[in-house]
């Protein structure tokens, strides 16, 4: 072996003398001793953007050090070409991906007869969130986080804080359905107080968003319906949506499907079997939907979210007449669980519902893909076929993918993004199909959620209005001296609460836009319902809550109105003043973008109040938070 | 294509559309030559949009003879007993009822202030069954689908890459496009108000609605709004735009509103206290100020939801019926009490009618129905298009009692949009599907 290097000037070695040992083990080259060789530890958790030391020590037994070279073998390029020291302090690169990176270099040392020993040094740095990474990933991953929250996500990676997220225990609604106050029953205003107090008060925030989500896309909802009367079951129903938030997309469908709930919703509980005599076939119903909106939609999609077209241009239905008559077969036989007979039913709107094969369509059913279910199979048979059958169909991974990046993230993912997720809901990497964990988190993670490359001008989403409060809520640790959170006619002031959308359409729809929006070629699903009457509501509700209800405001509190409590905000302007709170205000309600116009109009804002009004100061820089465009965008 | 000067011009500019294909309409228009149309007096158009695809079939009933007997085998126990008379003896040989439920507009009717239109659903072309088997028409995409056919519905046209309602698009041909006040919605947002220039105006039902923050104390209240002001009108991102420009508008016209609203006079009719009454109620108060608002054509969107009658259908329809009969009754005698009757023009759209086949307790999405047409200037009374024989595996049967239209919907809103001021000539330009039809208005106005 022999070595060719120019000697560098500044190169230390660390030479030792001939050892005098006779009991000498040092392999030998030729007679001659090749170098002993060592490298220094390295810290085992490394993070990007840190510094880390590459530091060898070389001996040799019979002669002396010539040169020591580290070399990169692996990982982002840190070292371009051989450098001759024996150590070196290296900046690992800034994350350009949530993707740990793995950074591998090989010491070498050559000794005066050219003997060389080499030595390989691995490892691994993930990335470790600042207050701006930590921010955004929590304004998309939370229902609106707080303070605390986006202080622990820091010095963690992304996937850290969704592995921890997903690891927690459930936090289900039902743990805080309660009577309130003299309440024989649990009545609506029960199932909407837990609603709140979960999304305020539970640590599984992750989860609580994703639910959320859900119950805009496997939409219930009790607003003008008989449901209004069931708080339980649509409570029941929400955990349902919690329950399979990380697990099995095939489950959730199921479960989706049986609920009594979804079966009073859409109408396939009590579904029977056609009866030829009084015309009578089954409820197409919930045929319909679970294919247009639980599913696979009305056309054919590619992997990337985008419409087929056949060879004429023609987009392609994905279903006809025929398949609903062939779903709306399979879901016939179905009706509460308990029940005594078919038509004497036992009104549990908890359990899944029940079978009863008696009144189940045996004919022949025609699914999708031209699957079809040959007659004589029973109602259970049959939906187990029927759902796989949905489930499989190539629509699903796309479909599903889109709506929930457009739930969680961005209005408008590109083609590329909406693929990378739906090729994730295919196969999570283990071979499992549907898988919502790993979706989720190749939603969170893709570098278009976390900005990593360039950054599209129209990236992110309108904030949902009932997001905006329970964002200043979690916060401002909003309460009723009572305890509950009563909130009536969410309808009228946001547009939109938990399961109260007007139809199983959802409040708004995956691909509304307006005029302006239109000539850009952008959707915005959220403005839908900000509409003038909407738009005034909200601002009136943020006022009333910020402006009207501070708990520092009132020397009597009513113990049915819930208040903001502002004291320690108010204690940050007195100490440490406004520049401070805005700090705060930035990272909280920003995710740390707000721009040098909006502080200085909120600068400005501040200005007017006397310097000790420092609840009004308070009040008045929320509500003009909310108010303001940057806050009503999620980056 | 809408013959909307500015959406037009927009549409050349990017290079979509050559010369040699545009209209004699579209080359005026180009070239800056519309005829401005004469307004002359005031008129309103208010949409009632029944959600969920009404069964309309069973709002106009046979009362006797060999169509009640094929009505009564095809519905079964969802068929209408008890229907109420109607004085007319065209259509159904052994006459016409309506669904008892709709009995308080049974004297609208007769006072020659209502009028039904029959058979009418979305159609592209004249369809017959063997047409629709063969293939040999083109059909409405995704029949029988909600919102797909809401919007077929709200557009007035079948879905294009740029889509807009025809309210809006009457609105911008008559340029109205930039008074708020000619576009106003009770019930939010929806496509059929939605055009390429304008969007309605979402008036609260309950009428005025206050601005917290620019109430109290004024210097306080003043700094407030030029701080908002500020931020709204500073905005880079386009979503943030879209909001800003959304609440700055928001603000504006409902300031507008509240303001004209306040000197609105005291109605003697009584609204009943639900909210499609409630809708009506607001729509009548805000046509109490029109001269205030000055704005010589509105449109109004009122809503109804619960039609997706699939379970239930013996109790929750009567009832659905019973509150849109209410509700126009209640519109109709405050138009008379405002003597705007006869400039004011109420009709209901849905979804699409339902099947004659029961799915038990319930019907399912079909396509052909009725709809409601109700003013002073509607020649009352009567029954236009036609009432379909509701047989089923007839002659309009594409299965399960999913009845074929015999009238376009097109033909219905040209109709309505003729008696609104768009010249006859040019309203196969608003609804484009006008061109394969003999006739593109039915008579229906006085």
């Amino acid at each position: 072996m022999h070595y060719k290097f120019a000697l560098i000037a500044s190169s230390v070695f660390i030479l030792s003398a001939c050892g005098g040992s006779g009991s000498d083990d040092t392999p030998t080259v030729n007679g001659n001793k090749i170098p002993i060789l060592s490298v220094a530890d390295i810290p085992s958790d490394l993070s990007k953007g840190q510094t880390v030391e590459l530091i060898a020590t070389a001996s040799d037994k019979d002669g002396t050090i010539e040169s020591v070279i580290w070399q990169q073998t692996a990982g982002i390029t840190v070292l371009s070409e051989p450098l001759e020291s024996i150590s070196t302090t290296l900046t690992i690169p800034e994350a350009q991906s949530y993707k740990p990176v793995t950074y591998t270099f090989t010491v070498t040392a050559t000794d005066n007869e050219g003997a060389s020993n080499a030595k390989t040094l691995s490892f691994t740095a993930r990335n470790n969130m600042d207050e701006v990474s930590a921010a955004r990933l929590l304004h998309q991953a939370t229902m609106g986080p707080k303070l605390s929250e986006i202080q622990n996500a820091q010095g963690l990676s992304e996937q850290q804080w969704l592995d921890k997220q997903i690891a927690l225990p459930i936090n289900y609604h039902r743990n805080y359905l309660v009577k309130l106050n003299d309440d024989d029953d649990f009545k609506y205003i029960s199932r909407i107080d837990a609603w709140w107090k979960a999304v305020m008060q539970s640590d599984d925030q992750l989860r609580q968003r994703v639910a959320f989500a859900l119950s805009e896309i496997l939409v219930v909802s009790d607003e003008n319906s008989a449901l209004r009367g069931q708080p339980e079951g649509m409570v029941t129903y929400y955990d349902l949506l919690l329950k399979h938030a990380f697990g099995n997309y095939r489950d959730l469908l199921e479960d989706v499907t049986l609920s009594p709930i979804m079966g009073t919703y859409l109408s396939h509980l009590g579904n029977e079997k056609a009866d030829d005599t009084l015309n009578i076939r089954p409820d197409e119903n919930y045929a319909r939907e679970v294919m247009q909106l639980f599913t696979i939609g009305l056309e054919e999609l590619n992997l990337d979210g985008s419409v087929k077209l056949d060879a004429q241009g023609n987009t392609i239905a994905t279903y006809g007449q025929s398949e609903i008559e062939g779903f709306a077969r399979v879901f016939t036989g179905w009706t509460f669980a308990d029940s005594e007979t078919f038509k004497r039913k036992s009104h549990d709107y908890i359990k899944p519902m029940q079978a009863f094969d008696e009144y189940h369509s045996g004919k022949q059913k025609t699914l999708l893909n031209g699957e079809v279910i040959p007659q004589g199979y029973a109602a259970e048979e049959s939906l187990q076929i029927a759902l796989d059958n949905l489930f499989n169909h190539q629509n699903v991974a796309p479909f599903i993918s889109k709506q929930l990046i457009q739930r969680l993230i961005t209005s408008n993912p590109t083609p590329q993004y909406v693929e990378r997720v739906a090729s994730v809901f295919i196969n999570n990497g283990a071979g499992v199909r549907g898988d919502l964990a790993a979706v989720v988190k190749a939603i969170y993670l893709d570098d278009e959620a976390r900005h990593f490359g360039s950054v599209l001008n129209y990236q992110g989403k309108i904030k949902e209005p009932i997001l905006k409060t329970v964002q200043f809520w979690r916060n401002l640790d909003a309460k009723s001296p009572a305890g509950y959170y009563k909130t009536w006619n969410l309808i009228n002031s946001y547009g939109q609460g938990p399961m109260q959308s007007a139809s199983v359409f959802n409040f708004f729809r995956p691909d509304y836009q307006t005029a302006a929006l239109r000539n850009e070629g952008i959707v915005a699903p959220e403005l839908q319902i900000a509409n003038d009457a909407t738009l005034i509501g909200t601002m009136n509700a943020l006022y009333a809550s910020l402006v009207w209800s501070t708990a520092e405001a009132h020397s009597d509190l009513n113990s049915n109105s819930i208040y903001v409590y502002v004291q320690s905000d108010m204690n940050i302007l007195e100490k440490n003043g406004v520049s401070a709170l805005l700090a705060q205000y930035n990272a909280l309600y920003f995710a740390s973008a707000m721009s040098s116009n909006t502080r200085q109009a909120l600068l400005d804002l501040d200005a007017y109040f006397n310097e000790d009004q420092y609840r009004e100061r308070v009040s008045y820089l929320l509500y003009m938070i909310a108010i303001s465009p940057e806050f009503n965008v999620q980056y | 294509m809408s013959i909307n000067r500015r959406e037009f011009l927009s549409l050349c500019v990017k290079g979509g559309v050559s010369a040699a294909a545009l209209t004699s309409l579209q080359l005026q228009a180009l070239t800056g030559a519309t005829n401005a149309v004469e307004l002359g007096d005031y008129k309103a158009l208010v949409c009632v949009y029944l959600y969920g695809g009404n069964d309309s079939l069973n709002m106009l009933v046979p009362l006797e003879g060999e169509q009640r007997s094929v009505y009564e085998q095809s519905r079964q126990n969802l068929a209408v007993e008890n229907p109420v008379a109607l004085s007319i003896k065209n259509q159904f040989a052994g006459g016409v009822g309506i669904h008892p439920s709709l009995a308080p507009i049974q004297s609208v009717f007769e006072s020659q202030s209502l009028a039904f239109i029959g058979g009418v659903g979305t159609l592209l072309a004249p369809t017959s069954l063997s047409d629709y088997k063969n293939k040999t028409i083109g059909l409405p995409k995704h029949l029988f689908s909600h919102n797909d056919q809401q919007a077929a519905w709200m557009y007035g046209r079948e879905k294009q890459s740029l889509n807009s309602g025809w309210g809006a698009r009457l609105l911008e041909r008559l340029e109205l496009q930039d008074e708020f006040a000619a576009n106003i919605s009770l019930d939010g947002t929806n496509l059929w108000q939605t055009g390429s220039a304008t969007n309605a105006f979402a008036l609260n039902k309950s009428g005025i609605s206050n601005i917290n923050a620019f109430g109290g104390y004024q210097p306080r209240s003043e700094h407030v709004t030029s701080i908002m002001n500020r931020l709204l009108g500073n905005t880079s991102h386009p979503l943030s735009t879209a909001y800003a420009n959304g609440l700055t508008s928001a603000i504006n016209n409902t300031q507008a509103m509240n303001s004209a609203l306040e000197s609105a006079p005291t109605l003697i009719t009584p609204f009943s206290d639900n909210s499609l009454s409630e809708q009506f109620s607001a729509v009548a108060k805000t046509i109490s100020v029109q001269a205030k608002l000055s704005t010589q054509r509105q449109v109004f969107f009122v809503s109804m939801g619960g039609f997706d009658t699939h379970d239930n259908q013996l109790t929750t329809h009567p009832a659905l019926l019973n509150t849109l009969a209410q509700g126009l009754s209640e519109f109709d005698s405050a138009m008379k009490e405002l003597d705007m009757a006869d400039k004011v023009t109420a009709f209901t759209m849905s979804d699409f009618g339902r099947t004659l086949t029961s799915n038990g307790d319930g019907t399912d999405h079909g396509w052909a129905g009725n709809q409601i047409v109700m003013g002073g200037a509607v020649k009352g009374g009567n029954i236009y298009g036609e009432l379909l024989t509701q047989h089923l595996d007839g002659p309009q049967d594409t299965g399960g009692g999913r009845l074929i239209p015999s009238v376009a919907n097109e033909q219905y809103f040209a109709t309505l949009a003729q008696w609104f001021g768009v010249p006859s000539s040019e309203l196969v330009d608003i609804f484009p599907n006008l061109s394969n039809f003999d006739h593109t208005t039915l008579d229906f106005f006085v």
